[in-house]
Order: structure tokens, then C-alpha cells, then sequence
């Protein structure tokens, strides 16, 4: 739920900043059309006609610049939950990457490369078993363990953040190994740099 | 053996239920008999209902079974319940005190208590308090008492006028509370929208330090009661574990940054700290030692977490605990002699306690769903833990052997318990009226 109030405002903000780069384009093409009457003064229906014709290409180009905003916006929706949806699991007191977790991180660090502009929260978590205390600690070293291999991968270390969430946030309810295995686990946040 | 003990407690359970009719049940629950071998030498002490002056519209328990659940609670007596004064009984017992007391209305609607503590043989006084109080004040009128009659007998401050600090899920989300050692007079402490949780005593009990999770990551704050509350140790990056040094008020607790987790030291007014130990494992949940020349903590350098014991200066660093693959979170006895601490086996939490050599293990809990977080009661006669022996986790108290195992929290979910400091004798609970 969290997560997607977070792409909204992500996308929104993202939408906002393109509406705002729309706009600035206009005056550049106004000068020109407003030059136009100036050179030839008679010729009020051509420029009658000039105007409009920019007026109509503006219209166009601001229509094309939206689409592709929207198409920008769910590509980048699409990649954020891509990221977030993929959890990677430990397990039982381990902060070890399994082969599996290397395959999902090794997806992930491509997205990242891909996109530079996102950055990334990686929350370390533990399942229901033992104490607070330690599984914070246990939850701060898996989350590292994640960071460290993305790190390897070639993402930058300022692109990172890591933070134990330990037994606090349990994805799965239950005491059972199955709630337990699916809480034994890192996942991430995604941010856009502004 | 165990049935016949079952049948024997229920049996006590309906006579008691007969004898006191109303209302007592419900928050008189010490039914729960661990066995074990009980080490602890109580003393028999007679316990007579108050004289009561009519007119008293009774919405509290009355002042003898205040008394009685604070006498079974204490871990120091047998209680001898009497109807009334009965030297054949209280001989036979060998109940050489007794306690018993008068209850009257006052005109402005309180209740004014005489407590006495006499000597059974030659019926002499040797304690006497009157307390003026509302009644919903006389639970606390009545624990005053109590602590003042430890003090008589034993030369030593009770517990009865302590406190219990908690974490209770409240509409969902984990606050911090406060209440009484026995569990009555609860209030919430924080009321965040976000995790509260790990709450432990300042010095004088002015306040608590406790992790919240407001800015998305675990991270220690202080609020001394009806003040703001405070972030502490900003520049760390997580925060967690707090641990009050008894002698000095100064903080210790876990730090996790890129995945290494230390102990730090620092000083709650100041907001300066260092690193305590420069150690290669992860280090969490530090403990004083009683005069604060010692510290406890877990570390995982043998993979899993075990108990570790070095002097303040980080000199003379020796491992405690060997039996088992995870051992956490361990508690230094106010005696200095024992340290409590959690195990997990197959998955399940109990509580142990070992000599600091790591000898002498004895088990607490068992077979009893999870057990976990023991905290000693400041005399060291007591450990209050979080159990979900009852489907949910609540808070219990036992005796430091493991016996006397009372339930003091009814409903929710409630864990991590911390004990209080002693309270100030000098200053009774009750606000107003009491003497």
C-alpha cells in the first residue's frame, strides 16, 4: 500500500516536471512568431496563418511530449516495482546470499545500471524467532550482504542505503516455517534522484 | 504427582473462589505451579482482613488481598490467611508476624486505612501507617505499606512500589507503556503512528529511552514523563539496545552501520558519544553489572549469538555462555551473582539463569510456548518476562527460581518488560494524604 502511494507521487512528480519543461518551450517559439508580424506588417493573414500553425504544432508537440511522459512514467513504474517485487531470502540465523538471491540481485543491479537516477533502500529483515536485539543485527547484515553484492555488480555506493527492520516487520504472519521463510528476507525501496 | 498437584491447585482455586465471592478471580491469577525445586526460604506471615467501618461502596479489591497478592508476589513470604486473628494458626504456621488493619469512610468520600504489622505471640506493634487516599489510590496506599513492612522484617526495600515498563500493541501498532509491578495502573507513553519498542528505566525513574521507528529506521529517544520526548545519538546511523549505566545515567547501546553492529557509550545530555569496544563480531544487548564496573553483552564471532562479559574499560573479555547454539540478552542479577538470559532451542525461547563462570545453568521456563526477555526485579528476588505460553504474549512475573509463575498483563499482546529502579522511599506513592 505504502509502496504504491509512493509511485504515484514518484510519477506525479515526474509529470509535474515535465509539464513545467513543456511550458518553458513555448516562449522560445513565441518570439519567433511575434517576429514574423514585425518583418512583414501587411501580410496580417499569413501571419494570421503563422500563427496558427504554431499554434497547432505547439499543441501537437506538448500531446507528444505528454504521451511520452506517460510512457516514461509506466516504464518507470513498471522497473520500481520490478525492484520491489523482488525479495531476496536467507536463510534460518545466515545473512548469506543463496544462488537464487544472486540471480534476483544480478536482475536488479541491471536495472540499476540501467536507470541511474534511481536510488535504493535496502531493508534487511528477520523472522519471528529469537530476540529483537539480535535480529536487528541480523537484519543489518543481510541487508549489507544485498549492498555488497550490488556494490560488486557496479553500483555505486551512494546509490545505497541499508537499514534492519529485524522482526519488526513481518511480510508473512503465522509461526510456521513457511510465514517464517517468507520473512527471512531483504527488499528495497526505490527513490528517484532529483 | 503433577495431576494430583493440578487437582490440589484447582481444589484451591474453588474453595478460594468460595471464600471470596466477587470479583478477586479476575485479577488474582497465580495458578500457574512450575515445578522444579523451589530454593527459595519464605516466611510464613499472617494476613487478617481489615476492621471496615460501613458505608464503603467497594469497587477495589480489599486491602488484605492487596496485601496477600503482594506477600505471594514478593517471593519472601507464605502467606497465612486468616479470617481473624488466630494464635493457634498463626503458631502452628510458624507465622510470627501478622498484618491486619482498619477501614473508614472520610467525609469527603476517601477511605482512611490503618495498617498494622504485629507480632503474633505477644500481639505488639511493630508497624503502624495510615494512608488517606481515594480509592482507586489504595492499591498503591497498600503497596507503600507492604514495602514499609519488608523494610521492618527484612532490613531490605520491597518491590511493591516498583514499576514495569512495557511494549503493548495498541490498534495495531507497538507503544511503549508503563504500569505498576503487579500490572494495575497502566498508562501509554508513546503514541506514534509508527513501532515503539525496547523501553528501559532512566536513573531515579524519571523517564525511559526507547526505540522508535518514525524516520524509517530503528532509533533511540528519551522522555521524561510529561515532557517531550527526544531524539538521542543522531549521528549514528541505526540505533537500538539501550542500556542505562545504574552509577552514572550513561547510555549504552547497539549502532548498526553497513551491515556492522558495535557498542557505543554515550551521554543522554550532551548527546556525545564513542565506541565502547573495537571488536571484529557484532556486538548487541549490553548489561551493567549492579555498580556498573562490568558489562554483558551478545556476540555472534562464533556465528550464532552467545554471551560475553567484559570489564568497562573493554578489558578481561571472556565468554559465558557454551551450552546451546543461541543464547541472547542477558540481565545481570542485582545480587551480582547470577545473570538471566534467553536460549532458543528448536525454534522455542525459554529462560535460563548461570553463574557468571557460565556454571550452575537452570532452566526457568519450559514447555510453556516462547519464553523470553527476563528482567530482574531491583531487589533480585523476581523476574518479570514476556510469554506466549497463553496463546498471546503477555507479561509474567516469577521467582528467580522459576516458581510462582503469575500472570500480570490480560489482554493484547504485551512483551519486552523492563523493571523500574527502586522508588524513592521518601517519597510514597500516593500523591496526596498518605500519614
Amino acid at each position: 500500500m505504502k509502496n504504491i502511494v509512493k509511485i504515484a507521487l514518484i510519477s506525479s512528480a515526474a509529470c509535474l516536471a515535465l509539464v513545467a519543461c513543456a511550458k518553458k518551450q513555448q516562449p522560445q517559439t513565441d518570439p519567433a512568431a511575434e517576429a514574423a508580424p514585425a518583418a512583414a506588417a501587411q501580410d496580417s493573414a499569413s501571419a494570421a496563418m503563422t500563427q496558427a500553425q504554431a499554434d497547432s504544432l505547439a499543441a501537437e508537440q506538448a500531446r507528444l511530449e505528454a504521451e511520452r511522459l506517460e510512457a516514461e512514467r509506466a516504464r518507470l513504474e513498471a522497473l520500481i516495482n520490478q525492484i520491489m517485487s523482488e525479495d531476496v531470502y536467507f536463510d534460518f540465523d545466515r545473512s548469506e546470499l543463496t544462488e537464487k538471491a544472486k540471480e534476483l540481485l544480478a536482475q536488479v543491479g541491471e536495472l540499476l545500471l540501467k536507470e541511474k537516477r534511481f536510488t535504493i533502500t535496502i531493508e534487511g529483515h528477520t523472522d519471528a524467532r529469537g530476540t529483537e536485539d539480535y535480529n536487528f543485527t541480523l537484519g543489518a547484515k543481510r541487508a549489507m550482504k544485498v549492498k555488497e553484492f550490488l556494490a560488486a555488480y557496479g553500483i555505486e555506493n551512494s546509490r545505497m542505503e541499508s537499514v534492519s527492520y529485524g522482526k519488526e516487520a513481518p511480510k508473512a504472519q503465522g509461526e510456521t516455517e513457511e510465514a517464517y521463510s517468507q520473512n527471512r528476507r531483504a527488499n528495497f525501496r526505490v527513490n528517484i534522484k532529483q | 504427582m503433577r495431576e494430583n498437584l493440578k487437582r490440589f491447585v484447582w481444589g484451591l482455586v474453588l474453595a478460594l473462589a468460595c471464600v471470596f465471592p466477587q470479583g478477586v478471580l479476575a485479577s488474582i491469577d497465580t495458578i500457574a505451579v512450575d515445578v522444579g525445586i523451589s530454593v527459595f526460604k519464605t516466611t510464613p506471615i499472617g494476613i487478617v482482613p481489615f476492621e471496615e467501618k460501613p458505608g464503603i461502596d467497594w469497587i477495589e479489591e480489599r486491602p488484605h488481598q492487596i496485601l496477600t497478592r503482594d506477600a505471594n508476589l514478593s517471593g519472601r513470604f507464605d502467606v497465612v490467611a486468616s479470617e481473624k486473628f488466630n494464635l493457634a494458626l498463626f503458631s502452628r504456621s510458624k507465622a510470627k508476624h501478622y498484618m491486619t488493619g482498619k477501614v473508614e469512610p472520610t467525609a469527603d468520600g476517601r477511605l482512611a486505612v490503618d495498617c498494622y504489622l504485629y507480632v503474633s505471640q505477644s500481639k505488639t506493634l511493630l508497624l503502624g501507617e495510615r494512608y488517606t487516599v481515594p480509592q482507586k489510590e489504595l492499591r498503591r496506599a497498600m503497596h507503600a505499606f507492604f514495602d514499609k513492612v519488608i523494610y521492618q522484617l527484612w532490613g531490605e526495600r520491597g518491590v511493591a512500589s516498583t514499576r514495569i515498563a512495557y511494549v503493548s500493541k495498541i490498534d495495531g501498532v507497538k507503544q511503549v507503556v508503563v504500569s505498576d509491578y503487579d500490572g494495575f495502573h497502566r498508562s501509554q507513553i508513546t503514541r506514534d503512528s509508527t513501532i515503539s519498542m525496547m523501553p528501559v528505566w532512566t536513573r531515579g525513574n524519571k523517564g525511559l529511552v526507547y526505540v522508535n521507528f518514525k524516520t524509517n529506521r530503528p532509533r533511540l529517544y528519551t522522555k521524561n514523563f510529561g515532557r517531550p520526548e527526544k531524539p538521542l545519538f543522531e549521528q549514528f546511523d541505526q540505533t537500538y539496545s539501550p542500556a542505562v549505566n545504574p552509577v552514572n545515567g550513561e547510555l549504552l547501546f547497539s549502532s548498526s552501520k553497513d551491515g556492522k553492529t558495535d557498542l557505543y557509550i554515550g551521554n543522554m545530555e550532551t548527546g556525545k558519544a564513542r565506541k565502547f569496544a573495537y571488536l571484529k563480531s557484532n556486538q548487541t544487548s549490553p548489561a551493567w553489572s549492579p555498580y556498573a564496573t562490568e558489562v554483558l553483552f551478545t556476540s555472534d564471532r562464533g556465528g550464532g549469538p552467545q554471551i560475553f562479559v567484559m570489564g568497562k574499560d573493554g578489558s578481561d573479555l571472556r565468554r559465558v555462555t557454551f551450552m546451546g547454539r543461541y543464547n541472547e540478552r542477558a540481565s545481570w542479577s542485582p545480587e551480582g551473582d547470577r545473570i538471566a538470559y534467553t536460549s532458543m532451542d528448536n525454534g522455542k525461547m525459554n529462560i535460563y539463569t548461570c553463574a557468571l563462570d557460565g556454571s550452575d545453568i537452570v532452566q526457568l521456563t519450559n514447555n510453556a510456548g516462547n519464553n523470553e526477555h527476563p528482567t530482574w526485579s531491583p531487589d533480585g528476588k523476581l523476574i518479570a518476562f514476556s510469554s506466549n505460553r497463553s496463546g498471546t504474549y503477555q507479561i509474567y512475573i516469577m521467582r528467580k527460581d522459576g516458581s510462582n509463575v503469575t500472570r500480570i498483563t490480560q489482554a493484547g499482546e504485551n512483551t519486552s518488560p523492563t523493571w523500574s529502579w527502586f522508588y524513592d522511599e521518601n517519597k510514597p506513592q500516593p500523591k496526596e494524604g498518605s500519614k
